[in-house]
């Protein structure tokens, strides 16, 4: 199935836009992708390093019971592991809530967010995978790392994103029915 | 059919001992794991979920701003006394693997905000109350 992405050469966050456009209903599953983000943030507001060549995405998740939507968040960890085994035979770690290590080192973080007023306004899910970036900076070179640095070959961003969507779209089929 | 057959047994994960009762109640089967209740019928119902949600009706006599589920008041955006427009962001709070937005339902001026920063709230819990 053709995917809708909305792509942005960069951008303030990927989450910030997806929950602007979400609030103008635009259809679920379209995916805001960024090639560099500005000011990627992670939970509690923590900087998401976000240079060209990572996988940056939010995917506007269909109205949902919050209860699946928590589940399927502790999914993505799993999808995310799940593609990285599959394609690279590597061995990731899921370290729950919502982070996936390789050796250790961080390689990708999930971020969902919901808009609560009176009813739930809107839910989004936002992604950050280091892809084809080459190296850190000092202060993120020992708990972070990238499919590249792992793998020594770059990566087809778009493969594992087309591959993390359509997990996710099964899981949250599977857990609301 | 037999009907109301159950089977109990003990399931240890890590160092864990679990009871499960599985009962067979006409078409539905219940399975207890612990003090937890599920049952699975033509539809699958939760008894203890794990995430409580509370959305509170609209009652424009009080104008309280409520907890929507249990979590960590991770942020508060506003201060005693400001006004508060309609669909202003207050709080956020952050629950299970998820950071939520609070939104105002209301409009007027914060009469009292009874939570701080990194307080646990439970749903359904008064978080500010407007004049």
């Amino acid at each position: 199935m053709k995917l809708k992405i909305l792509e942005f050469d960069k951008i303030l966050s990927t989450n910030l836009k997806a929950k602007e456009l979400a609030k103008k209903e635009i259809s679920p599953w379209t995916v805001v992708l960024a090639k560099k983000q500005i000011a990627g943030y992670g939970r509690k507001g923590e900087n998401w390093f976000s240079p060209l060549g990572g996988l940056y995405f939010s995917i506007i998740l269909p109205k949902s019971k919050i209860e699946d939507l928590q589940t399927l968040t502790i999914l993505a960890a799993f999808v995310i592991a799940k593609a990285l085994k599959e394609n690279f035979s590597l061995e990731p770690l899921i370290k729950l809530p919502n982070d996936v290590l390789l050796n250790g080192k961080k390689v990708a973080g999930i971020l969902t967010e919901n808009v609560i007023g009176c009813e739930v306004k809107l839910s989004i899910m936002g992604i950050g995978l280091n892809t084809n970036i080459e190296k850190f900076p000092k202060d993120l070179a020992n708990i972070a790392t990238s499919l590249k640095i792992e793998l020594g070959k770059k990566v087809d961003n778009k493969k594992i994103l087309s591959q993390i969507i359509e997990g996710l779209k099964e899981q949250l089929v599977t857990i609301s029915q | 059919m037999i009907k109301n057959q159950s089977m109990d047994f003990k399931l240890k994960i890590g160092n864990k001992e679990y009871d499960i009762k599985i009962l067979e109640i006409g078409e539905e089967i219940k399975i207890k794991v612990g003090e937890k209740e599920f049952i699975f019928g033509k539809e699958a119902k939760e008894k203890a979920s794990p995430l409580q949600m509370f959305l509170p009706k609209r009652d424009f006599t009080k104008k309280e701003i409520k907890a929507s589920l249990a979590g960590i008041v991770s942020e508060i955006f506003v201060q005693k006394g400001n006004f508060l427009k309609k669909g202003q962001k207050i709080f956020i709070i952050s629950a299970m693997k998820m950071e939520n937005e609070v939104l105002s339902d209301f409009e007027g001026k914060i009469k009292e905000i009874f939570v701080k920063k990194e307080q646990k709230v439970k749903a359904g819990e008064t978080l500010l109350i407007l004049e």
